[in-house]
């Protein structure tokens, strides 16, 4: 009894530095964002992140530096960022401790968890990069203790010898979180649309956090059990957060906010300040380079002026553009609460996100 | 009064993704170009298949273009809303049932001779010039389901050794995927790109050029392929019509989400 808290109480009693975490939904569905930013205001990290489809949630992640070891799929704000920038940038600067499954591969491994299973064998993965490189070595897991010492061992099938499957070790989920459309005071939770590996993990995981978008009654929640996906003996903490998935969809409430990704996606091309000038600098001797190549290249000479400018009014700091930094003090930092980013992000704004009943999204009817 | 003869590369790439779906067939599809494909099949040149996508939504119909596979533009019109886990299942039941229904898209940054597709990382994998999504649902779909493979058809793309496997082809040629392990009966059936379509050869599981497009030559394939490819066997593809021309401005993609108009002059 008494799960329903503040997201403030949720996240500082059930989520913990050093923690083996996995968050909900689906790259821009469903994705547990309030709590993501709870999480980054609160100051926990050195996660060790079995990230399923993920999108802007781990890359804001990634960007703070609140990752230890990122066992990964996909990391993408699919139709506004087709790579996810400060994942890739960690990565590409050699930043990231990271490790590549498939996703079949890792959303089994999830699945696994759930069932309580020891290891997984599958038949993927065989004859790739994915079984050729091991993105944690073996001597790294050693060091690692939240990490197995594996990334896969081939294996005989016990039951067709000479059969060689891949067998791949089960997470341990020290915590889940994940954003619902209701869930009710004893923790049982209706999610609408698809699960995703949402109730994967909330089983899987030793503590769980549900925010939700309606906080109904216990009575209610289970007028109808053929709705209710997880059992509210899963869950630790309920708390209401309308919204919650901002900017992410949420099946039957709203659409994406399509305007706040063109922003992370242009904002999160820069760290910050430091790292635009560089960048900018960098891009303009790049193109004045490509000038000097074509001196008859009218556009190419257009182009390196161009960067040019963008370069020294970022050098001066006429014209700084909007970095990840700015981004994540505009919207997470400078608020303290979920409600107070509903107020900055603006009711009209909010209401034009609404799903049209019958289009399921943010459509038009003509 | 709009002008629909001036079909674009892209257009004509959709096209000749609808024109290789066959009756019944089920369409594993992901967003951009092979959904509009799948799409313009589904209204006009094959309306019997079923497209559904990784994250597990079955039989989808889209009204409007979704952006990614969890879109609710799928989940609100589609037949299922299961977990990916099932679809995986689904998957490899498929051919572990040994029918041969489906047929996915998938795409990349590079590929070989043999339809190894990397979607991973440029460079080293511990230390790339340019790192990408990873896997995500391809090396499962690559695994066990015939593939069409849809790329931009450039010399520094289709190279002889590419850096990383994310996605398994035929392997080394025949027989290769029987050795790593590999259903040896699946694997990818062409490559779809803005200049033409290859096939596999059935005795070296090489590429080939099988058909050009109205607007390419086989020469200016060999010319944009990093390696040899045989295109004594290539045939003209004829353009689409003015009516599929118009379903995919007008119905399908109205907002250029994934298919710019031509410029006009």
């Amino acid at each position: 009894m008494g799960k329903v808290c503040t997201l403030s109480e949720a996240v500082s009693k059930y989520v913990k530095s050093g923690d083996t975490i996995c968050f909900g939904g689906f790259t821009t569905n469903r994705k547990p964002y309030a709590a993501v930013y709870e999480i980054l205001r609160q100051g926990q990290k050195d996660f060790t992140v079995w990230a399923g489809p993920a999108g802007g949630d781990w890359d804001m992640m990634i960007g703070e530096g609140r990752v230890k070891a990122y066992i990964n799929c996909y990391t993408a704000n699919s139709g506004y960022t087709n790579v996810s920038r400060r994942f890739r940038a960690a990565i590409e600067a050699g930043r990231l401790t990271y490790e590549d499954y498939s996703q079949d591969v890792l959303m089994l491994q999830l699945h696994a968890a759930s069932l309580g299973l020891p290891f997984l064998p599958v038949r993927l993965m065989g004859g790739s990069g994915l079984t050729e490189f091991w993105g944690i070595s073996k001597e790294e897991r050693a060091k690692l203790d939240t990490v197995d010492n594996d990334k896969f061992v081939m294996v005989d099938n016990p039951f067709n010898p000479g059969e060689k499957v891949v067998a791949v070790p089960v997470p341990r989920l020290d915590c889940a979180v994940i954003h619902v459309q209701k869930a009710s005071p004893d923790g049982t939770c209706i999610i609408e649309g698809d699960e995703f590996h949402d109730v994967d993990i909330a089983v899987a995981a030793k503590r769980t956090i549900v925010t939700c978008e309606e906080l109904v009654s216990d009575e209610y929640i289970r007028r109808d059990p053929t709705l209710t996906r997880i059992f509210g003996q899963c869950v630790d903490a309920v708390v209401h957060a309308p919204h919650g998935a901002w900017p992410a969809q949420c099946y039957g409430y709203y659409d994406v906010d399509g305007d706040a990704m063109k922003e992370y996606d242009k904002a999160s091309k820069y760290q910050d300040a430091e790292d635009a000038k560089k960048q900018l600098a960098k891009a303009a001797e790049k193109a004045a380079k490509a000038a000097a190549k074509a001196p008859e290249d009218d556009k190419a000479a257009e182009k390196a002026a161009k960067a040019a400018a963008a370069a020294k009014a970022a050098e001066d700091g006429s014209a700084v553009p909007e970095t990840f930094r700015d981004y994540m003090d505009k919207w997470i930092y400078s608020v303290k609460t979920h409600e107070e980013l509903l107020d900055k992000v603006g009711a009209s704004r909010l209401i034009a996100t609404k799903n049209v009943p019958g289009l399921g999204y943010a459509g038009k009817i003509q | 009064m709009s002008d629909y003869k001036n079909y674009t590369k892209q257009e004509m790439q959709a096209y000749a993704i609808a024109k290789n779906i066959k009756e019944n067939q089920i369409v594993i599809v992901g967003t951009g170009l092979p959904l509009i494909g799948a799409s313009l099949a589904k209204r006009v040149v094959c309306p019997s298949c079923h497209p559904i996508v990784e994250s597990g939504l079955m039989d989808c119909a889209p009204v409007e273009v979704p952006r990614s596979v969890g879109d609710n533009r799928f989940m609100a019109h589609c037949a299922v809303q299961w977990p990916n886990i099932r679809f995986i299942g689904f998957e490899a039941n498929e051919w572990l049932h040994d029918v041969d229904r489906l047929i996915a898209f998938i795409g990349g940054a590079q590929i070989d001779p043999f339809g190894n597709v990397n979607s991973t990382c440029i460079g080293n994998y511990h230390n790339p010039k340019t790192r990408f999504t990873g896997s995500g649902g391809a090396n499962g779909i690559a695994t066990y389901c015939n593939t069409v493979i849809m790329m931009q058809h450039q010399k520094r793309r289709f190279m002889d050794h590419i850096d990383y496997v994310t996605s398994c082809g035929w392997m080394d040629g025949p027989g290769g995927r029987e050795k790593a392990g590999l259903p040896g009966n699946r694997g990818p059936q062409m490559v779809v790109t803005d200049l033409g379509i290859m096939k596999f050869d059935d005795k070296t599981k090489r590429m080939y050029l099988a058909y050009y497009y109205p607007f390419s030559t086989p020469e200016m394939v060999q010319e944009n392929t990093g390696f040899e490819v045989d295109v004594s066997r290539a045939q003209l593809m004829e353009g689409p019509n003015e009516e599929i021309i118009r379903v995919i401005r007008e119905e399908i993609d109205p907002g250029q989400a994934f298919i710019k108009l031509p410029k006009t002059k």
